[in-house]
């Protein structure tokens, strides 16, 4: 695929130079302002699943994030001006992701696109958000390859860590710790799946087609099934069985192992498929309650770049959690990770909005992010990746396991934060110290 | 042979002759309008016998249209006649059968077109339409003195007329318009030759294409429509059982469980294939229907038998014109013709990453069809233009058109603005050599200006209707608005007119900002500057 510039934006420019050679003193005194930017507001588009069956648990993400900028507002907004985030539902079809991000970009002439989820829906709109030099910042997305090479997509950023960086470390855990099992994986054939295999072959956590390794079609896990996968991991003697998927693909092959009696001796799931709420709403939509959804995800191994929701007592879910109680006007503002994750990629994109000062553009929040972004921080326990060579958001991740209340626990203590890229480098230990939340729980830039 | 042909062909050669507007469409129903009294209508014929119409309001304004109508094969194919005579004198909508005669003479302006027929040719034959339209120009410019502004305006294979007698007369019109305009034939017929031989490798390994065409006379028309026939098959075959079954060819992939349908949907995303259709949004989901890129699948097979039948009309009369073989694809690389984003998007409708894969690379070893290089010269230089028209060009496509893809007004934007850039570029360089500030100040006048405009009209978002059991319905209205060839509403086409009319009286194309609030009040009309349809496969 090719990017193309906005030819006629080179055209104005082109003429702006022949013109300024001929009339330098009728130029306006000021440059026009960047859409989206007023003297007292900016506004923000979101686009993500808010209905429809992809939406449990990401429906929460945006609420979130409304709510920690209207804390932002409440203390006088960023540089005089307030944050306006204008959301819309693409119900997780990607034609309604274009639809829906020409209406952010034309109708409410937003600045900058934040915290969009879905790789295959924002796959739709992401060549198109960079032709028009829109920034397109902190993507939910873990496909690196929105990321990895900013030549192509030079205006997008991470919201999480690499499917790739996930896998590694997942893939290192394994290799650690289980050594002497039969391990298979569960993918969708997809970016996040290659993404995932990717990963996890660099640990040197290989699979068999056909045996180890079971693919299915992303989107039919819930209309045909993962019995003939599951069938095939079990049939395979495989004994922990990764989930490179999302949290309804989680759902649907822990019940039919279930229902095949099927019992891996471990689960390893990959973040975005273990998200407790998404995973209990799921299986409570079929039915099963919540102690059984709850028992059913206990032990389930996973990976996080942030505290986890329940751990009260880390200052920034408490800064979080007391800004969602009063800010938060959704209709489910029950405290978990998806309003974790959207609290902190509203800090985030707070930060990066302040560093780039009151002369706010988009080309100079693109260069904020990548020369300064690795230095934003946030809740989470692992910095951002940001550089002009790469885009990738959180560069580690912590292991855990789920317990009986559905927490991410990990599963040693003192908790290590491992960390590495979406290339071919080591797995190593990330010793950065995330700097403390202010006491206003507000980013303190420059 | 050839009456097995005939048979099954005739109902493909209907169906893409609807798209030439020869043969109507179901219709939206066309506003009433009353032709005003006193108009002048003037018949007659050019010096190489083709008809001509002129009709001049009383109340003329001094702006003179002259319409040039697309591609019509001049072969009488089974079921069809070549058109004789003057069949459009203004811009026609297939979709609501009719055109805007009476709107355009009630609007003041005089109007005329001519039959484009000569030495039996009624489609490509680009530079005789030229001269006749400059004839009829000239004609009319004697007869009606107060003629103060000519616009020439011309649709789908008319555009390449509009564009060559801009090039060669460039004082002549003043402002020119493109509607669903044919940018590049050599670009397009690659992309339906393409469609061909991707059927032939996923359907039906009968299926000779493009490379079967070139025959001259009965013999080469005959050839054309049996293809035309094999693929008739395919498709209605499809539109039956939604291509569930799985693959039956190649036979690297027979069993893989690949259903047809992925690689129906491949194909049209290969080929760029609009994913949506007159009545297929690419979105909506019902029973049958479980995924938007199921739906997006059968809005590439709703459209896909219109563009093979127009396909195959224009790709045998392009072959008469160059010769056979124009076709050559043994340097395509079909899997750089998939966009990730394509990929990404439609991964459920084409089976994920490993049927992609699988697929792909059945096609990176398949056998490729070879053409002759001197037909293919003379086949990427058919109808090839500079771009030197400096004059108010405006186009005017629809987002899905089936037929000539939206990325044609893309492609000629995008060379206009390279062809306009050398201009300034050239201007800039004299400019900046010029010593004094006298020869500066003078060569002002002639600095090269922007004057290119590309409006699209759009889809609703959703417009897809389902039957009680969820079947997609596909005999209803198509959508009101984006879908179809040469088909927009009478206030778009409008607007388009009196947008050239203003342009050749200004010499320039409307501000966008200006554009924008008129545009605003066409329903479906885009008004986003920077809006970019899906780009042509070949897009250059």
């Amino acid at each position: 695929m090719q990017i193309k510039l906005p030819r006629r934006t080179l055209i104005v420019g082109a003429a702006a130079v022949a013109v300024s050679s001929l009339a330098i003193a009728s130029l306006p005194a000021t440059a026009a302002a960047e859409p989206g930017i007023s003297a007292t507001e900016i506004v923000l588009g979101m686009q993500l699943p808010q209905t429809g069956a992809a939406s449990p648990g990401y429906n929460k993400v945006d609420d979130a994030m409304r709510a920690y900028f209207d804390y932002v507002n409440s203390k006088g907004g960023v540089n005089g001006r307030k944050i306006r985030l204008e959301v819309k539902d693409d119900q997780y079809k990607a034609g309604l992701t274009i639809t829906t991000a020409s209406s952010l970009i034309n109708n409410e002439k937003v600045f900058a696109m934040v915290g969009s989820i879905g790789t295959q829906t924002h796959i739709s709109v992401i060549g198109d958000l960079n032709r028009r030099k829109i920034p397109d910042i902190f993507i939910n997305s873990g496909y690196s390859g929105f990321y990895t090479d900013p030549k192509k997509y030079p205006y997008s950023f991470g919201g999480l860590g690499t499917y790739v960086v996930e896998a590694k470390i997942l893939g290192k855990y394994i290799k650690e710790n289980f050594a002497d099992k039969k391990v298979g994986i569960l993918y969708q054939t997809d970016d996040f799946g290659r993404n995932a295999i990717q990963g996890f072959k660099t640990a040197g956590v290989t699979f068999e087609t056909g045996k180890t390794s079971a693919g299915f079609i992303a989107g039919t896990q819930g209309s045909v099934g993962l019995a003939s996968q599951m069938s095939q991991l079990k049939a395979n003697g495989v004994q922990v069985v990764i989930i490179a998927s999302v949290a309804s693909t989680t759902a649907v092959a822990v019940s039919t192992a279930a229902a095949l009696g099927y019992k891996p001796d471990k689960w390893v799931v990959m973040s975005v498929g273990a998200d407790a709420t998404t995973f209990q709403t799921i299986l409570g939509s079929k039915g099963v309650p919540a102690a059984t959804s709850a028992a059913l995800l206990t032990g389930i191994i996973s990976a996080s770049h942030a505290p986890a929701p329940g751990e009260d007592t880390d200052p920034y879910v408490v800064a979080f959690k007391k800004i969602n109680d009063d800010f938060n006007k959704g209709p489910d503002k029950r405290w978990d990770n998806n309003i974790l994750q959207g609290m902190n990629i509203a800090y985030q994109t707070t930060a990066a909005l302040m560093g780039v000062g009151k002369d706010l553009t988009r080309a100079k929040l693109v260069a904020y992010l990548e020369n300064n972004g690795s230095k934003i921080s946030s809740g989470a326990l692992v910095p951002l990746g940001y550089s002009k060579t790469t885009h990738e958001a959180f560069t580690g991740f912590w292991i855990g396991a789920y317990n009986a209340s559905t927490v991410l626990t990990p599963i040693t203590t003192p908790r290590v934060v491992y960390t590495t890229d979406s290339g071919t480098g080591p797995v190593t230990v990330s010793n950065y110290v995330r700097p403390a939340i202010a006491a206003d729980a507000l980013p303190k830039v420059g | 042979m050839k009456n097995i042909a005939r048979k099954s062909a005739a109902l493909l050669v209907a169906v893409g002759l609807i798209t030439t507007g020869v043969i109507a469409a179901p219709a939206h129903s066309a506003a009433t309008c009353a032709t005003p009294s006193g108009v002048q209508t003037v018949t007659g014929k050019l010096s190489n016998g083709a008809a001509y119409v002129m009709k001049v309001p009383a109340k003329f304004g001094g702006t003179f249209f002259f319409w040039n109508h697309g591609f019509r094969p001049s072969f009488p194919y089974p079921g069809y006649t070549p058109p004789a005579g003057v069949e459009e004198i203004t811009p026609y909508s297939n979709n609501r059968s009719a055109d805007v005669t009476c709107q355009m003479l009630r609007a003041g302006f005089a109007i005329a077109s001519f039959d484009r027929v000569t030495t039996g040719l009624h489609g490509w034959n680009t530079d005789a339409g030229v001269e006749m339209l400059k004839e009829l120009i000239d004609l009319a410019k004697a007869k009606y003195k107060t003629t103060k502004h000519v616009v020439v305006y011309g649709s789908s294979g008319g555009a390449p007329v509009v564009n060559k007698f801009m090039e060669k007369y460039p004082s002549t019109a003043d402002s020119a318009g493109l509607m669903a305009g044919l940018t590049n034939m050599n670009a397009n017929i690659q992309s339906a030759c393409n469609l061909f031989y991707l059927l032939s490798i996923f359907a039906d390994p009968t299926i000779k294409g493009c490379a079967a065409f070139g025959a001259k006379g009965v013999a080469g028309h005959m050839a054309a429509l049996q293809e035309l026939g094999k693929a008739a098959a395919v498709l209605t075959a499809w539109s039956q059982n939604l291509g569930a079954p799985g693959l039956e060819y190649p036979a690297a992939l027979k069993g893989s469980g690949i259903p047809q349908r992925s690689a129906l949907l491949l194909t049209g995303l290969l080929v760029g294939v609009p994913t949506k259709s007159a009545h297929m949004d690419g979105i909506s989901t019902s029973a049958v229907i479980p995924e938007q890129s199921i739906n997006a699948t059968v809005a590439i097979l709703e459209n896909m038998g219109e563009a093979l039948g127009t396909g195959t009309f224009a790709g045998q009369a392009l072959a008469e014109v160059v010769g056979a073989g124009f076709y050559d694809n043994t340097k395509t690389d079909f899997s750089a013709l998939l966009s990730e984003a394509d990929a990404g998007r439609f991964n459920l409708g084409l089976s994920g990453d490993d049927a992609i894969n699988a697929m792909l690379g059945v096609l990176a070893l398949a056998p490729r069809v070879k053409g002759d290089p001197a037909v293919m010269a003379k086949s990427a230089a058919f109808d090839a233009i500079t771009y030197s028209s400096t004059k108010p060009t405006i186009l005017l496509s629809n987002e899905a058109d089936r037929l000539v893809f939206a990325g044609n007004s893309q492609l000629y934007v995008d060379n206009a603005r390279a062809a306009y850039e050398a201009r300034l570029a050239t201007w800039q360089a004299k400019y900046d050599a010029a010593r004094t500030s006298t020869a500066k100040e003078a060569l002002i006048p002639s600095k090269p200006k922007w004057n290119t405009m590309a409006l699209y009209a759009l889809t609703p978002e959703t417009y897809t209707k389902f039957t009680a059991a969820g079947l997609p319905d596909l005999a209803g209205a198509p959508a009101v608005s984006g879908v179809g060839h040469q088909s927009f509403t009478e206030k778009q086409m409008m607007t388009w007119v009196r947008m050239l009319a203003t342009s050749a009286d200004t010499g320039r194309v409307p501000t966008w900002t200006g554009a924008a609030s008129q545009l605003a009040k066409v329903p479906y009309m885009n008004t986003d500057e920077f809006y970019q349809p899906s780009l042509l496969k070949y897009n250059k």
